[in-house]
């Protein structure tokens, strides 16, 4: 096919030169096409659906395991439950600077990483950490105990009443 | 090939030599013939042009800094390969398989101390490779997208030692690994997924073990072995290395290959195709040598320089390991692996700028460089004055990304405050 030039030359040589443009062009959009549809699918793919390591929401007991005036860290949770009166709340230990683990100190939290401070409510007194620890969303499951929800971030000063 | 019969008797006394002229065409060359056909026959020779520039051998001119790179690259491969036969990514075996790398395994200890030495070794061995390329103005004309594929292997260099840095499962690993990549969280709008996708989890865990395991062992290193082969292919085709042109403003010659067509009536022959300077077969004839020996013993001496050291070293420093991961309890400081070590002080006086904006542009402005700067001169000299600006920028840039990386080594104690090592 093809080798001969002369079969080129004949008079159906606008009918083949316009094939092979077609099946170029329909390879190319074929491949390209291909191309696009498998990055896509490979990073729906790579992006877990779920995840195997600790759920972001999860349950921590009854409100009144933290009678008034408890800040304690659950620290595989990474969170810290606070109580005032009858306010709940979960503030986030994770670091906003580098992601470390913050501790409770005196006055707030404190980083061992680089040293951010943070008071009673997470903002920022000092150090690197660029914005203040987040607030978590906290409800009452059926059951009467409390949920935390790390996916949802709610404003700085949003306690659950209980 | 005679008609005539031999016995088999005689063909088996010949088997020896007749296997070995079979593997091996051509005896060892006494005359430039032998030598061209040496380096052209061979499967692992034929990488190399017949004749070299005499400037390509000069020892201060590259420095073999870029066959280091390579050899520090197939040094890792081969230790790596052998580390995997103990290896489990899982976050419960990880850190013992350290620890009878250590105690059980027969030169477990030394393969992992190659191993790591010649990682941080490449790190610093390729950065310097590009500063040598810059300095010279080897990424001019025709070599601009050699230098991009150089960047992109920069930054593949980086990308495998920060795979590695998690797998040993100790507290080093761990909080390097989650500083790391909240660092890469700091990118705008994109952040958190990437590092999401990184860590296939919010934080550092199993998951994100086995996919820095998966990127460190397979994915990267098939990439790097691509791009390293098209660099070195390349370089071949942009007409072997940069040298100092014979007559200013005549670029050089490269191979440029165009189809134009002849004569839609005629069959033709492929080199009908081909036009323009093809093989610079008596270009420059009176300052090139055959590769077949010169080039070659230079090759093998970086080989051996770059094996010695690395043995040396890794006979006499073992690789650290610290207590196994404890997620309650970070250091004090937290530290990224100290070739980000420049990035996480950058980081400590603006998250954004530090972690994302300055090093992006960065990047992106060393990717562009061949192409901002078109200026002809100046190629295939260190220093050239006629490089003055371009290289007293770039030099800047080096010794700032320096300082920054040795502030961040030495200089930073417990909370990040500025400490004096000594
Ligand atoms: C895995 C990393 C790399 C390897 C294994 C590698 C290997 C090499 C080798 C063996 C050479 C031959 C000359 C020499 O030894 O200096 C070379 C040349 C070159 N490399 Fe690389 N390289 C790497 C990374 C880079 C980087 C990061 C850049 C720049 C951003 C770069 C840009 C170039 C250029 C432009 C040349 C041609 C130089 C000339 O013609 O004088 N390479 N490389
Ligand atoms: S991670 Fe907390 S201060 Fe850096």
């Amino acid at each position: 096919m093809g080798l001969n030039p002369r079969r080129d030359a004949g008079t159906d040589s606008d009918d083949r030169a316009s094939r092979r443009r077609l099946l170029g062009w329909l390879s190319g959009v074929g491949l390209f096409g291909s191309g696009i549809l498998s990055a896509f699918s490979n990073f729906v793919f790579i992006k877990p659906r779920a995840t195997y390591g600790a759920p972001q929401r999860f349950t921590a007991g009854k409100p009144s395991d933290y009678p008034d005036g408890t800040r304690v860290a659950l620290e595989p949770r990474r969170v810290c439950i606070v109580r005032d009166g009858n306010k709940l709340a979960a503030i986030s230990t994770t670091c906003t600077h580098l992601g470390c683990i913050v501790g409770l100190s005196e006055t707030g939290f404190a980083c061992p990483c680089h040293g951010s401070r943070y008071d009673q409510d997470g903002t920022v007194t000092g150090g690197p950490a660029p914005k203040p620890l987040a607030w978590y969303k906290v409800s009452l499951a059926p059951n009467g105990e409390l949920e935390i929800d790390k996916d949802v971030e709610v404003n700085p000063g949003t306690y659950l009443n209980v | 090939m005679s008609a005539k019969k031999q016995s088999v008797l005689a063909n088996v006394r010949e088997l020896p030599s007749n296997l070995w002229h079979s593997i091996f065409r051509n005896p060892l060359p006494h005359n430039d013939v032998e030598r061209s056909a040496t380096s052209f026959t061979n499967f692992f020779l034929h990488i190399h042009p017949v004749k070299v520039n005499k400037n390509t051998l000069r020892p201060i001119y590259t420095m073999g800094l870029g066959l280091m790179s390579f050899f520090l690259f197939v040094i890792l491969v081969v230790s790596g390969i052998l580390l995997m036969f103990y290896y489990v990514p899982s976050t419960e075996q990880a850190y013992d398989r350290m620890l009878d790398l250590r105690g059980s395994v027969a030169f477990g200890t030394f393969l992992r101390n190659m191993h790591r030495w010649a990682a941080h070794g490449m790190v610093a061995v390729v950065f310097f490779h590009m500063c040598r390329v810059f300095f010279t103005g080897a990424y001019k004309r025709p070599r601009e997208f050699n230098w991009v594929l150089g960047v992109v292997l920069l930054l593949i260099t980086l990308f495998l030692s920060f795979t590695g840095y998690l797998l040993p499962w100790d507290q080093l690993a761990f909080w390097a690994i989650t500083v790391g990549t909240a660092i890469a969280g700091y990118a705008p709008l994109i952040g958190k997924q990437i590092r999401f996708l990184l860590l296939g989890d919010a934080s550092v865990g199993q998951e994100a073990l086995l996919r820095f395991y998966v990127l460190h062992v397979a994915l990267l290193p098939a990439i790097a072995t691509l791009l390293i082969a098209i660099h070195f292919w390349r370089i071949r085709k942009d007409g072997g290395l940069s040298r100092p042109a014979r007559a200013e403003g005549k670029p050089e010659l490269s191979i440029s290959v165009q189809a134009v067509e002849l004569d839609p009536k005629r069959t033709y022959g492929l080199q009908g195709l081909v036009r323009g300077p093809l093989v610079k077969v008596g270009n420059v004839p009176e300052n090139s040598v055959y590769s077949w020996p010169n080039l070659l013993i230079a090759e093998l001496f970086a080989l051996v320089v770059t094996l010695a050291i690395i043995l040396i070293v890794s006979l006499l420093f073992n690789a650290p390991l610290e207590e196994p991961v404890n997620v309650m309890h970070p250091p004090n400081p937290a530290k990224a692996p100290w070739y980000f070590l420049g990035l996480q002080e950058m980081v400590s006086y603006s998250a954004f700028w530090g972690g994302v904006g300055v090093p992006g542009l960065f990047v992106l402005l060393l990717i562009l460089t061949p192409y901002l700067d078109r200026s002809p001169g100046g190629v295939g000299l260190w220093f050239s004055r006629k490089r003055l600006l371009a290289n007293t920028v770039f030099l800047t840039f080096v010794i700032v990304n320096i300082a920054f990386i040795v502030i961040g080594t030495f200089f930073r104690g417990p909370n990040w405050s500025f400490v004096t090592p000594w």
